[in-house]
């Protein structure tokens, strides 16, 4: 154990050498703060002020806030601001740093970068035509769900403006024996970069409506569709979830959110029975996943805000945790994966997709042998992690329990790994 | 150790507000699902008029069946003086919405005779409520079937609370007997109205009275049956009044009257009818539902 985490130390040390890992964590690093806002802003809008907001309900707002709609309202811009263009945001800054390193034009590239990302998301299939057709641009992948997009295309860019630049200067400069000017060399790499991701996106349109994003989502979500009872595919589906989450996938297979038939008719059955044990379907994704394997969002990532207030030494590990953790309890957890970041981090890896999975078969077996019943009643997304089966249950304390063992054993699954981190250091963590 | 002691309090708080708000919240949703949950099996419940036996739909059934495609099947039930129950015919398994005929030995008419029959169909309507577990129904009662089933209404199905009435469907019943009077009211109509509060308030009726010429089907006059609106209206949540008039309008007549059929199609048992069919009144808007949340 000891010598497997070793190698996977020495792992993270090398690829944090790497100039691509450097500029995607300094990339987050500069995103972070507007995503805590914008999860700040969620958490008010989402868990306060929207009708199916959990303390919405709870504290009944709606009946004692004055001017209600006008609160959800202002809250909803902010939110679309912020949040539905924190892919081009990061698409910026991951190709300002790779062109910092490449000691070019970062605020240049990074902006052919912005560009870029905005191009390949282009609504192709509403231009051209006269009159409102729709938006000009995909907005849905212009958001946190195109944040993996949004750094493939800040690196990419950020190395072939780079290279550009520099190729066409030393060759002007060869040729004519003057340097190319300012804006020659811009403008040039610009013409390059945009002429080749809109020959990309325009084909990508072609294949599918939804642009690149699209493609990999719905190929993912073939396999999401019916899974079914089978708790092994419930466990690899989610753990393939979750290293995509890891990715900066967000959300191709909705494990939250879940409404399906058989959610309903577990529903029907508690309604007509007054409880849920023996109801029709006990063992799916939602009574598993949602209930046991999701607080605080994908990954477990309240465990690991638990286990970094236990065991890190890292001033700004302990500083993301206690910024995001009430984002955290509404299943908000975008800010702590991109601000510690978990995104791309080899060592958070491992407990990142195994807490999850090791709670799902907990769940598993407790269902199965009948020591609680699944959850039947809907409760809202936001609902805090650990109350999500003892509501969803209607109220067993058979169900709490296993919600604070889940909690418990992932907090211990992840500590280890949160110590290993201690140990890196340097200029990378000053978040 | 001073602080850590605070800190520990302020997180015991902030569990105890989130946990015991939230359990009222979870007390308060269950019983909300529960009081909205309508079992998927909806019957429409019919009773004849006096003389007629639990036959008495046969055609009308036939009938429906052949124009809506659908196999409604059909349980009729047969109530003895005794309160015993004969049932013949069934309910497919996967038919959500079947017919019952309930009838009755005693299917004279007359004041006390009804009041018996609303005793017994009481009885017969438990007897199904236990055995098929439906908690909504729609009826349609012919003649003094309507009258059977309004006193049903108002005096038995308060003692089975949790099952609700939909829609009800009165064809050609007499509300003031054969009372042609509009100012004097017989005994069936006064008790009708002194219990009209008693009513289902979300129950939608219909009436709809036939004619021969302008004053009566033959049998019932157009009074009598107009009398219904002391009884339903601003008590049920729609009340609407319907006369047919034509061929086959004759008392008898109007359970197969093919006017009657697509009202009962469109109206009683809400079926989505080809425009050259529809019966132009209004459109009622559905009731949007209510905010629900989305499952987690």
């Amino acid at each position: 154990m000891v010598g497997q985490l070793r190698g996977l130390w020495r792992l993270n040390q090398r690829v944090n050498q790497w100039r691509a890992m450097r500029a995607v964590r300094e990339a987050l690093r500069v995103a972070y703060p507007f995503i805590l806002v914008m999860a700040l802003t969620d958490v008010i809008g989402q868990g306060c002020l929207s009708k199916s907001g959990f303390f919405f309900q709870i504290y009944h707002i709606g009946s004692w806030l004055p001017g209600i709609t006008l609160w959800r309202q202002a809250l909803q811009a902010v939110s679309v601001v912020v949040n539905g263009l924190v892919a081009v945001m990061i698409a910026f800054t991951t190709g300002h740093y790779l062109a910092r390193t490449y000691h070019t034009e970062p605020l240049a590239v990074g902006m052919m970068s912005a560009l870029a990302f905005l191009t390949l998301n282009v609504n192709y299939s509403a231009l051209g035509q006269n009159g409102p057709t729709g938006s000009s641009f995909l907005e849905a992948n212009l958001g946190p769900q195109g944040i993996f997009l949004s750094i493939l295309v800040g690196l990419g860019v950020g190395w072939l403006a780079s290279h550009v630049m520099q190729g066409l200067a030393k060759w002007w400069l060869r040729r004519h024996q003057v340097a190319l000017s300012w804006t020659s060399r811009i403008a040039w790499s610009l013409i390059v970069v945009l002429s080749l991701t809109v020959a990309i996106g325009y084909g990508l349109s072609w294949i599918g409506g939804g642009g690149i994003n699209n493609l990999v989502y719905l190929s993912l979500q073939t396999l999401n569709t019916n899974l079914g009872h089978d708790g092994l595919r419930i466990l690899t589906m989610t753990a393939i979830s979750n290293g995509l989450w890891w990715l900066g996938l967000i959300g191709p297979i909705d494990v939250a959110g879940n409404s399906s038939v058989t959610s309903l008719q577990n529903l029907a059955y508690a309604v007509q029975h007054g409880s849920g044990w023996d109801a029709p379907h006990p063992v799916t994704l939602h009574t598993l996943g949602d209930a046991y394997a999701n607080f605080g969002g994908a990954g477990m990532t309240l465990a690991l805000i638990i286990a970094i207030w236990i065991g890190s030494r890292q001033a700004s590990y302990r500083r993301v945790a206690n910024q995001t953790v009430i984002p955290n309890l509404l299943n908000l957890n975008e800010p702590t994966l991109l601000g510690l970041p978990v995104l791309f981090n080899p060592v958070l890896l491992v407990p990142f997709v195994m807490a999850p999975a090791v709670n799902i078969v907990l769940a598993w077996a407790a269902i199965s042998w009948k020591l609680v019943p699944p959850i039947v009643y809907p409760v809202p997304r936001t609902t805090p992690g650990p109350l999500v089966a003892y509501l969803g249950t209607g109220g067993d304390w058979r169900a709490l329990l296993l919600s604070l063992l889940c909690l418990g054993v992932s907090v211990v699954i992840y500590l280890p790994f949160v110590r290993l981190l201690n140990d890196a250091g340097g200029v990378d963590h000053a978040a | 150790m001073r602080r850590n002691w605070w800190r520990w309090l302020l997180v015991l708080l902030v569990v105890l507000a989130i946990f015991l708000p939230s359990q009222f919240w979870l007390k308060q949703r269950i019983t909300q699902y529960k009081s909205n949950y309508k079992t998927p099996l909806s019957p429409t419940i019919m009773v004849p008029g006096s003389s007629a036996s639990q036959n008495r739909f046969d055609t009308l059934i036939t009938q429906l069946r052949k124009e809506t495609k659908s196999a409604h099947s059909v349980l009729k039930v047969r109530v003895a003086e005794s309160g015993q129950l004969t049932y013949t015919g069934s309910i497919k398994r996967g038919d959500n919405h079947p017919f019952i005929v309930v009838a009755f030995e005693n299917n004279r008419d007359g004041y006390s005779n009804i009041n018996k029959q609303a005793q017994w169909l009481d009885l017969a309507f438990k007897d199904l409520v236990k055995t098929y577990h439906f908690n909504h129904f729609s009826m349609l009662g012919h003649s003094n079937g309507g009258l059977i089933l309004s006193v049903f209404l108002e005096k038995y199905l308060t003692q089975t609370a949790h099952v609700k009435p939909e829609r009800l469907m009165t064809i050609a019943t007499p509300y003031n007997m054969e009372s042609d009077s509009t100012t004097k009211q017989t005994a069936i109509l006064r008790e009708l109205i002194k219990g009209r509060s008693r009513l289902p308030k979300k129950l939608t009726v219909y009436s709809v009275a036939g004619t021969e010429n302008y004053s009566s089907d033959g049998t019932v006059p157009a009074n009598s049956v107009n009398q219904g609106k002391y009884v339903f209206q601003n008590q049920v949540a729609h009340y609407t009044q319907i006369t047919v008039t034509g061929d086959d309008t004759t008392h008898s007549d109007l359970p197969q009257n093919k006017q009657i059929i697509l009202l009962i199609r469109q109206y009683l048992l809400q079926e989505v009818l080809p425009d050259k069919d529809r019966v132009s009144v209004i459109k009622r808007s559905q009731h949007a539902d209510t905010d629900e949340t989305g499952l987690p």
